[in-house]
């Protein structure tokens, strides 16, 4: 019974990512091989994050907001965004459109960072007899977090890929971007200093990533326009 | 611009549902709490020449369920809660003595006989509910003790954490769900090994000796009076029978008086011509097997030279009448000097002692006092206990409705007094004679705070003989005691008569769980598979147009709908 209801998280939890990929035309380029690029350069991303998180923060005894300690985790956390910079930009693809490229990379990234964060607590907890919502939530927020780097992806191959686009986008794509990026220390703030529990958080990302989802998807098609 | 249009509506649609599983599960996060552990104490399990009693498994592992469950409802798969406050008595009959099938029992027992835990007292002075109480759980143990339950029985005490799964679990009845697998609820587990027998039970007498003043001749030619009081326990929870009127007040008295003639006899002036014998003798609750053992044991003229044995039992909660129990006639000459001296004595302290009878069966097994041991060897002995009748075999031997908050500090002092001064007056020769040697003023005065501290001692520690080891600390607390006040201490092991046979396990924690149904998990995995459809399809149209979606299932399966 037990192993059902982790079975049932793990669908949750990773089945999304299965369904984007088959889904969209991404399954019929055969953009795997992009997308398990993109889930390496992650683990080596999260390697250089980690390094950097032990070196520069402070372990804080207690629970609580440290908005230096917040403002550097912050920093730290764009290195992810260097990261997709190097995997959109530096990795050499086979023949495949930017509209392709950036599902791609965001769909291993959104995939590489679930395997990392959540698959060993879901096995871990998941099967013991104690039933808790925890990790349905976390099912649910690892659906938000695949939205959030879908979208991050797009709008960093807006970016960096797309040369022509109109001039008046340009301050919004950078703004939408700055705050996908910052997500993590946004939803880390209204967990540590608010106090939000888990299911408010989870509804939290939930919303923001359709919300952000919805605006870099009318900016890509925006930017499509002209060129089309 | 039509698959777009659809494609906007699908996508609202599956905005919708989103938003309907978050307000779903905001609604349902109250439900979700931790696994909570509580302390839990386990029924005993003993046999009685081979014939099983108490409860026969230790490990559990079933759904939760109160007393409300539906009429016929199937319960060998449920653990039912029972608070003690609202036993239904006829519940507990019906299940225990027609030997129905449960899958386990826990009985929720008030704070006020925790112990470990005083500060709820003041909480609970109602003194009618009180006895109430009291009396139904006396009822309970009582069946307990002596029924065969075949599956794991287990108290704890009343907290918030349990009171709040009550709660929870009376809810879920209360709408008529049975609690089983597909249902949900809560999960109580317990696990523990099968309880293996406990090899060789010991007990442990203690034995205090105080000489008197030598004349001439030899100390043994002087005479000996004995006090005894059994100190071990016995209830249907051994970690909870911790006896503080059975008998701790026997203890507390015989220390205190102990503590007492030890200064008189420091003195050479105020030595007596007495040898005072004290003895804690263990295995009370099963026909004193201690005392007959340590009886035994004595050198035949020590035996010889005791001129009489007072027993101690049960003296903590009278109000002004106490007995003497004795198994020779009244009409006797030393039963008659004993029980006139204790009468004095007690009318100048404003109360009543009766004297009650009661002869000895040899050929009957069991022995209801503890001076009947004595008398069985023609040793002149009385029981001195605030009980009328005598009790039957494990009744009245401090089980866990025996606690602090039943015993009157008081009534402890003046049972000190009773026997202290009719014991100074027979040894001093003043029989008849109304002087007040332990008076309150004087040097020798009843120490209120000594009898305290004794008594909220035992008060917490649990003393079934077949469970203390030989060094268990309380014994050697008990025996340094002595040591303080006596010349010189005996400790002696024996092996606890071959009729019983006790089982370990007394202690265990309990694990609540709150489990999810089947159920869910099968509704769960229908949303979860609705929900990776609609993804897909949404994904499908937005993509590549609603035609794509279609000609998808036009087409013989391909790889692609299968690991949708």
């Amino acid at each position: 019974m037990t192993l059902f209801h982790f079975f049932n998280c793990a669908i949750l939890t990773f089945g999304p990512h299965a369904v984007y990929y088959s889904a969209t035309p991404l399954s019929e380029y055969d953009t795997l091989g992009t997308s398990v690029k993109a889930a390496l350069v992650y683990l080596g991303t999260a390697l250089v994050k980690l390094v950097c998180l032990a070196t520069f923060l402070k372990v804080s005894e207690n629970d609580s907001f440290d908005p230096y300690q917040e403002l550097l985790k912050a920093l730290i956390g764009f290195i992810d965004v260097a990261g997709l910079y190097f995997a959109l930009t530096q990795l050499t693809h086979r023949n495949i459109s930017q509209n392709h490229k950036f599902q791609a990379v965001g769909l291993g990234w959104a995939f590489a960072d679930s395997v990392l964060h959540r698959l060993a607590p879901l096995w871990v907890g998941a099967r013991g007899l104690e039933f808790t919502w925890d990790y349905i939530l976390q099912g649910i927020e690892a659906n938000a977090n695949l939205v959030l780097s879908i979208s991050l992806a797009a709008l960093g191959s807006l970016i960096w890929l797309r040369k022509n686009k109109p001039k008046t986008l340009i301050p919004i794509i950078y703004a939408c971007a700055a705050i996908v990026a910052t997500m993590p220390s946004i939803t880390s703030y209204l967990r540590r200093s608010l106090g939000w529990h888990l299911p408010k958080v989870v509804g939290f990302e939930l919303f923001t990533s359709l919300v952000m989802a919805l605006i870099s998807w009318q900016l890509f098609a925006a930017c499509q326009r002209p060129s089309s | 611009m039509a698959p777009r249009k659809a494609g906007e509506r699908d996508m609202l649609e599956s905005f919708y549902s989103v938003i309907a599983l978050v307000f779903i599960l905001v609604a349902c996060v109250e439900l979700c709490d931790a696994a909570t552990v509580v302390d839990v104490y386990r029924l005993i399990q003993y046999d009685i020449s081979g014939v099983p009693f108490g409860s026969r498994l230790a490990a559990l592992n079933h759904h939760a369920g109160s007393l409300q469950f539906a009429p016929g409802a199937d319960l060998s798969r449920t653990v039912v809660i029972i608070p003690v406050r609202e036993l239904n008595m006829s519940f507990v009959k019906e299940y225990i003595v027609q030997r129905q099938p449960l899958g386990g029992l826990l009985f929720l027992l008030p704070q006020m006989f925790n112990f470990d835990n005083r500060d709820g007292m003041g909480i609970y002075h109602q003194n009618h509910g009180k006895e109430l109480l009291r009396n139904v759980m006396v009822e309970l143990e009582q069946l307990l003790i002596h029924a065969n339950i075949p599956y794991p029985v287990y108290f704890a005490f009343e907290d918030s954490d349990i009171d709040a799964v009550l709660a929870d679990i009376n809810k879920n009845d209360a709408i008529g769900q049975p609690a089983t697998a597909t249902t949900g609820g809560f999960k109580l587990v317990v696990s523990a090994p099968e309880p293996k027998k406990l090899a060789l039970p010991t007990i442990t007498n203690i034995q205090g000796w105080l000489p008197g003043l030598k004349s001439d001749g030899d100390a043994s030619q002087l005479p000996t009076i004995a006090i005894v009081a059994s100190y071990d326990t016995f209830g249907a929870a051994p970690a909870l029978s911790v006896g503080s009127d059975s008998n701790g007040s026997g203890i507390v008295a015989l220390l205190e008086i102990a503590r007492l003639f030890s200064l008189l006899y420091s003195n050479p002036k105020t030595r007596g011509r007495y040898n005072l014998l004290f003895g804690l003798t263990s295995g009370g609750p099963y026909n004193y097997n201690g005392t007959q053992k340590w009886l035994r044991s004595l050198d035949q003229r020590l035996r010889e030279s005791i001129d009489y044995a007072i027993c101690l039992n049960s003296i903590g909660s009278w109000d002004n009448e106490l007995w003497i129990h004795v198994s020779k006639p009244p009409e006797n000459a030393y039963i008659k000097q004993i029980f006139e001296g204790f009468s004095n004595v007690a009318e100048e302290l404003g109360f009543k002692v009766g004297l009650k009878h009661k002869k000895i069966n040899i050929s009957n097994p069991r022995v209801a006092w503890e001076h009947e041991q004595f008398s069985r060897l023609r040793v002149t002995a009385a029981t001195l206990s605030e009980l009328f009748t005598a009790p039957e075999l494990m009744e009245r031997t401090g089980g866990f409705v025996d606690s602090r908050h039943f015993v009157n500090e008081t009534a402890i002092i003046r049972s000190i007094k009773l026997v202290a001064e009719s014991l100074a007056r027979h040894v001093y020769g003043h029989q008849g004679k109304n002087i007040q040697i332990f008076s309150d003023k004087s040097s020798l005065a009843v120490n209120p705070s000594y009898i305290q501290l004794w008594l909220d001692l035992l008060s917490r520690t649990p003393r079934v003989a077949p469970f203390l080891s030989k060094n268990d600390p309380l014994v050697m607390a008990l025996k340094k005691e002595l040591e303080d006040h006596t010349a010189e201490v005996n400790v002696q092991h024996e092996l606890l008569d071959g009729m019983f046979t006790f089982y370990d396990l007394t202690k265990a924690r309990l694990n609540i769980y709150q489990v999810a149904s089947v159920t869910f998990d099968l509704l769960l995995l229908l949303v979860l598979g609705s929900y990776l459809i609609v993804l897909f399809s949404f994904l499908v149209i937005t993509t590549r147009g609603l035609d794509e979606l279609f000609s998808l299932f036009r087409r013989p399966p391909s790889r692609k709908v299968k690991t949708a």
